[in-house]
C-alpha cells in the first residue's frame, strides 16, 4: 500500500496523465481518420470497380498482414530517408492510421456485403442513383450490423496506440515505464494505474457502441 | 405509342440462354399479365425492362429509351417505371412513410409538405395509414407489399412492373394485394407487366396474357382468347395443370 502512495504521488499521476492525454488524441485522430479511410476503400472494394477494386484489395491485404509496430518503425525511421520527417507523434498517428484504416475496410466492406440485395434493388427501381442508394439505404443499414466489429477494431486500436512506446511517443505506456524505471517497487501500482486508465478508455468506447446501437436501430 | 418493345432480345448467364429471340410490344396503358412455369424466364424478361437484368442482343425500347445503349441514363428510365419485388424490398432502415416518400424527394425534388400529403393520400389508398410511423418490419407480408406498391405509385410512373408481388404471401394476404393492383389497372392508365400465377387476376384483369416456357415466348393472346381455348400445346397444358387444384 505504502508503494502505492509512493508510486502515485501528484507529480507522478500528473505526468502519467499528461501521457493517457496523448493516448486518447492519438486514438481519437487515429480513429476518425482511418473510420473515413477505411469506409471509402470498404466501399471501393465492394463496387467491384474492374481492376482498380482488385489492386485496392491486394495493396490492402499486404497492409492487414504486416505487424503493426513494423508500419510504425517505417513512418518514423524510413520515411524521413525519402524526406518525409513527421514529430513522432504524428507518426503515430498516420502509421495507426494507415494500419486500422485496412482493418476497418474489410469489416465495412463485409457489412456493406451483408446488406441484401433487394435493398439495393428497391432503390434502384425507384430511381434513386447509385450514390443515393449507398448514403441513405445500405450504408446506414451496413454500419448497424457493423457496430460490433467496428467497436472491437477500435478498441484495439486504443491499445495498440502502446507500441508507439516503441518510437519514444510519450504516451501512457512510454511515461508508466519512466516512472517505474526510477525504483522498482513502483511497477505494480503503475501497471495497475495503467490498467485502471486503458480500461476506463475502452470502456467509454463500448458504451458508445450501445448507445449507437439503439439510436440506429 | 408502344410502352416497352422487344425486338429480337437476347439474354445469356454466361452459358445458359435466358431469353430467346423475344419480341414483344406494349402499349401504353396496357395490362399485360405474363405466365409460365419457374424457370421459364418471366421474371429475367420482366427485371430488363427497368435495367435490372441486361440483355447482350437485340433492342429493348422502354418509353423511348434505348436500354442496350450504354449512353442512356438508367435512372431516368427508372424514374417512370416502378417495380414490386415478390420479396417487397422496403428499406429496412426506414419508416413506412419515409419509405414513400425517400425516391420523390430526392429524385424529383418534390416539395416536402406535397410530398408527405401524396405519401399519406397513397397509404390510406392501400389501407394503411394507420401504419405510416411503423418500421417495415412490423408490418405482415401482405401489408408490406402494399406499402412497396404505395412507394412506387408515389414516382407517378407511366409504367409499373410486377414481379411475383403474391408469391412470397400467405393465401389470407393475396387477396388485398389483388385488390389494390385491380384497382390501379382499372383507375389509371399507367402500364401494367405482371408476372404472376394468381389466374384470377389475369382472367379478370389482363388485356393480354402472354405466355412462357424456357425462355421463349409461346402464345400472345388476348385474355380472352388465352382462358378459352390458347393455340400453343405447352399453354394449353400449364392452363390445365393450374387449373386443376
Amino acid at each position: 500500500m505504502t508503494d502505492f502512495i509512493n508510486a502515485l504521488t501528484p507529480e507522478n499521476l500528473g505526468y502519467l496523465l499528461q501521457g493517457l492525454g496523448i493516448t486518447v488524441a492519438v486514438s481519437v485522430l487515429s480513429i476518425i481518420i482511418s473510420f473515413l479511410l477505411g469506409s471509402i476503400v470498404g466501399i471501393v472494394m465492394f463496387e467491384k470497380i474492374p481492376y482498380f477494386s482488385s489492386l485496392v484489395g491486394t495493396l490492402n491485404n499486404i497492409v492487414r498482414n504486416l505487424p503493426l509496430l513494423l508500419i510504425i518503425f517505417f513512418t518514423y525511421f524510413a520515411l524521413p530517408q525519402i524526406g518525409i520527417r513527421l514529430p513522432v507523434f504524428w507518426s503515430t498517428v498516420v502509421a495507426m492510421s494507415f494500419f486500422e484504416a485496412a482493418m476497418l475496410s474489410e469489416i465495412i466492406r463485409g457489412g456493406l456485403d451483408s446488406v441484401d440485395k433487394g435493398q439495393f434493388e428497391g432503390a434502384r427501381s425507384t430511381g434513386l442513383s447509385n450514390r443515393q442508394t449507398l448514403v441513405h439505404i445500405v450504408l446506414p443499414q451496413a454500419y448497424k450490423k457493423m457496430i460490433p466489429p467496428l467497436i472491437s477494431q477500435l478498441i484495439s486500436l486504443v491499445k495498440d496506440t502502446s507500441l508507439a512506446s516503441g518510437i519514444v511517443l510519450a504516451d501512457l505506456t512510454f511515461r508508466g515505464q519512466v516512472v517505474y524505471a526510477q525504483n522498482s517497487h513502483y511497477i505494480v501500482p503503475v501497471l495497475v494505474f495503467m490498467t485502471f486508465c486503458y480500461f476506463v478508455v475502452n470502456y467509454l468506447l463500448s458504451l458508445l457502441a450501445k448507445h449507437l446501437d439503439r439510436r440506429l436501430a | 405509342m408502344s410502352m416497352i418493345e422487344f425486338k429480337d432480345v437476347e439474354k445469356y448467364y454466361g452459358d445458359f440462354h435466358a431469353l430467346k429471340d423475344i419480341n414483344l410490344k406494349i402499349d401504353a396503358g396496357e395490362t399485360v399479365v405474363l405466365i409460365g412455369p419457374s424457370g421459364s424466364g418471366k421474371s429475367t424478361l420482366i427485371r430488363t425492362v427497368n435495367g435490372l437484368e441486361e440483355i447482350q442482343e437485340g433492342q429493348l425500347l422502354v418509353d423511348g429509351f434505348d436500354l442496350h445503349d450504354p449512353k442512356t441514363d438508367m435512372n431516368k428510365i427508372r424514374k417512370n417505371v416502378g417495380m414490386v419485388f415478390q420479396h417487397f424490398n422496403l428499406y429496412n432502415n426506414k419508416t413506412v412513410l419515409e419509405n414513400i416518400m425517400l425516391a420523390p424527394r430526392l429524385v424529383l425534388k418534390r416539395d416536402e409538405e406535397e410530398n408527405k400529403k401524396l405519401a399519406m393520400a397513397l397509404l390510406e389508398r392501400v389501407g394503411l395509414a394507420d401504419k405510416a410511423n411503423n418500421m417495415p418490419s412490423a408490418l405482415s407480408g401482405g401489408q408490406k407489399q402494399r406499402v412497396a406498391i404505395a412507394r412506387s405509385l408515389a414516382m407517378k410512373p407511366k409504367c409499373l412492373l410486377f414481379d411475383e408481388p403474391t408469391s412470397a404471401l400467405d393465401p389470407e394476404m393475396i387477396g388485398d394485394v389483388l385488390k389494390v393492383m385491380r384497382e390501379i389497372a382499372e383507375d389509371s392508365d399507367m402500364t401494367m407487366l405482371v408476372v404472376t400465377h394468381e389466374m384470377g387476376f389475369a382472367k379478370a384483369v389482363a388485356d393480354r396474357v402472354i405466355f412462357m416456357a424456357d425462355g421463349q415466348i409461346l402464345e400472345d393472346s388476348s385474355t380472352e382468347q388465352f382462358f378459352k381455348e390458347p393455340s400453343n400445346d405447352r399453354a394449353k397444358k400449364f392452363l390445365s395443370q393450374v387449373a386443376n387444384h
